[in-house]
């Protein structure tokens, strides 16, 4: 309300036009906020029910009933379903042996009010034959007594894990509004007789694939925001190289490698650019990479190791490991290099950042009591938390969604790929014994 | 001045009523029902249900880059020499080992030296890559304070990627945490 009135005192020509702002700026203010009343009004109407307000710390788990789907592979589908909802610990799956009518039989409201669920999925394979496969679902709200959504399911036989995933994730987004994440992948570094080969697997463990890619040593992969490439370190003949997997292409492309040790690394949220940790200048440090100009420049300098840099969800800032101040520790910076603070100040070993998807957390492996263990921390320096109390822990990372983390452990022996909910519950081996498995990273989507 | 005032007001009876709907509607009452039947009965199924076709990339093997074939080489003409936990400086035993590669490259004047940086397995991957390379790095700088050219020593780290030896004990973690001396012959 100031401004026009010292463009008044400066200007009769601008006086008129500023009152002309006066009035029209009000007017265009009060255009939006009716817009935006009426279309506030309409939210709670125009959006489908939240069962379950995940976003708060004290919701409550939701009773659901996943019934067996008839028909083969049904009771497959349904089991998958199941666990993917029950891994979330959001959903209190209730048990089958309790149902008093199964999927075949037509919804009944009575018979699940009285177990306590207040959702039930039910489903049908309706076959396809032996190439494809056909799934009908059905989802009920029981305080309703009606079905909600329906939906049918076409896919190639050898993907019911997949198919399952994706009922899985439709049931979750009616009922929390939020993206499930059970289609989502991880890629680790699979070592078997000496040799690393990167590679690819479910969120929960199944289906895991060989890429391809073989190295003497693999290490460090990780994805680009948009999923559709991944960068991994490989030593290959006396020289560390970072290279780029490109899944749209299949193809394999070195990114960049010199004498030394160069090891991957983030991208960037444009994709084009990666940082990594070089010891290109003699000592390792932050590099930021163009991949299309090959432009390299130097973000970090000390002379000490930098290393394992992971970049923020808005690209502002970059956490890493550094010893420059004794022991290895976490340290932020701006993502030009700026601005340097330490993150870490308890312990003597906290090394392998990574940022979670929204920002406001960063997860780490901190050493305590003589093991490595996952730590969360709030990227001011408060709120730290440790979340693993046996074996040692490193290489976290959290799920797209940021409900979950993923980290190699050795507590069974060799290591391998656990995964947990964020705040530490429900910690689970997804990784086969007989297979070391190590440097798992979620993927983006 | 009363538009500001009027605009106040709106703001707030938004924000207020926003506010106060969300905070009401996603608590699962049982019993309860919590949203108008309408916009429902509109999205009840039809008799065609929506069909969603699940597919998935066929992921192709990939075949590595080729791998450039190794020259000649010489393992074990050297002690490794040893560090201590999570530090890369040269002890005195370490450079007596170094001095004897010094020599040895001067007088084989065709040969180059690898050194191999490696760690125990405590640490975590990355980090100890990277120690692996400040103890390659340490011996290869001191190399160079007796003389030897730059381009005669390389440098490689495996971190604890290739430990010696798998138990988890003192003696054990100490043999790991070792720089390794190749001797590079060069290519026939």
């Amino acid at each position: 309300m100031n401004t026009p009135l010292i463009i008044r005192t400066r200007n009769t020509i601008h006086r008129k036009r500023g009152k002309d702002l006066c009035v029209f700026i009000p007017c265009v203010f009060l255009c939006i906020l009716v817009f935006l009343a009426i279309y506030c009004s309409l939210c709670p109407v125009a959006e489908a029910k939240e069962y379950i307000d995940i976003s708060s710390p004290a919701f409550k788990k939701l009773p659901i009933a996943v019934s067996e789907f008839t028909g083969s592979p049904g009771k497959e589908i349904s089991d998958i379903i199941k666990n993917d909802l029950d891994f979330t610990g959001i959903f209190l799956c209730l048990e089958g042996n309790a149902f008093l009518e199964n999927s075949s039989q037509p919804f009944k409201q009575e018979n699940w009010t009285v177990i306590g669920a207040e959702a039930v999925v039910k489903g049908s394979v309706l076959g396809g034959g032996e190439k494809s496969l056909l799934a009908s679902v059905s989802l009920y709200d029981v305080t309703e007594g009606k079905e909600i959504f329906k939906k049918e399911y076409r896919t190639e036989a050898s993907l019911v894990r997949p198919l399952a995933h994706a009922v899985a994730n439709d049931i979750y987004r009616h009922l929390t509004g939020e993206q499930g994440i059970f289609r989502t992948r991880i890629a680790f570094i699979g070592r078997k007789g000496g040799e690393d080969s990167l590679s690819l697997m479910d969120w929960d463990g199944h289906r895991v694939s060989d890429l391809g890619i073989k190295g003497n040593v693999l290490m460090t992969p990780r994805w680009s925001k948009d999923g559709k490439r991944l960068i991994y370190s490989s030593e290959r003949y006396r020289q560390w190289g970072i290279y780029l997997l490109n899944f749209t292409e299949m193809t394999e492309a070195k990114v960049f490698s010199s004498k030394g040790t160069n090891i991957a690394g983030d991208f960037f949220p444009n994709a084009d650019s990666v940082i990594f940790s070089s010891s290109i200048g003699g000592s390792p440090d932050l590099y930021m990479y163009d991949i299309a100009t090959s432009k390299l420049t130097k973000l970090s300098s000390s002379r000490g190791i930098d290393v394992s840099p992971s970049v923020s969800p808005d690209g502002s800032q970059i956490c890493f490991t550094s010893d420059r101040d004794g022991t290895p520790q976490i340290f932020i910076m701006d993502s030009n290099g700026y601005a340097v603070r330490r993150l870490t100040f308890q312990g003597s070993y906290n090394t392998a950042p990574s940022w979670s998807p929204k920002g406001e957390k960063i997860v780490f492996s901190g050493r305590q009591g003589g093991k490595n263990h996952i730590f969360t921390i709030n990227p001011d320096g408060t709120g730290l938390t440790q979340l693993t109390d046996r074996g040692n822990n490193e290489d976290p990372s959290f799920s797209p969604d940021g409900r979950y983390i993923v980290f190699s452990s050795d507590r069974d022996g060799d290591r391998a790929v656990y995964i947990m909910r964020a705040n530490g519950e429900a910690q689970k081996r997804i990784t086969s014994k007989g297979m070391k498995a190590f440097g798992p990273r979620w993927s983006s989507n | 001045m009363k538009r500001f005032l009027a605009c106040v007001a709106i703001i707030g009876f938004v924000m207020f009523g926003c506010a106060e709907k969300k905070a009401v509607a996603p608590i699962p009452q049982p019993g309860e029902v919590t949203t108008p039947s309408e916009p429902k009965e509109a999205e009840k199924p039809k008799k065609v249900p929506v069909t969603e076709q699940v597919t998935e990339q066929q992921i192709a093997k990939v075949e590595s880059g080729d791998v450039p074939s190794k020259g000649e080489e010489i393992s074990g003409m050297f002690k490794d020499i040893y560090f201590d936990y999570d530090k890369y400086e040269i002890n005195e035993s370490g450079k007596l080992v170094l001095r004897s590669v010094a020599d040895y490259l001067t007088k084989n004047s065709a040969h180059k030296i690898l050194i191999e940086g490696h760690c125990d397995d405590r640490g975590t991957s990355e980090y100890n890559l990277a120690l692996g390379d400040k103890r390659a790095k340490s011996a290869k700088d001191f190399l160079l304070s007796l003389g030897v050219v730059s381009s005669r020593a390389e440098v490689i780290s495996y971190g604890k990627e290739k430990p010696l030896c798998s138990e988890r004990t003192e003696e054990c973690w100490a043999k790991n945490r070792r720089a390794h001396f190749v001797i590079l012959k060069g290519k026939k």
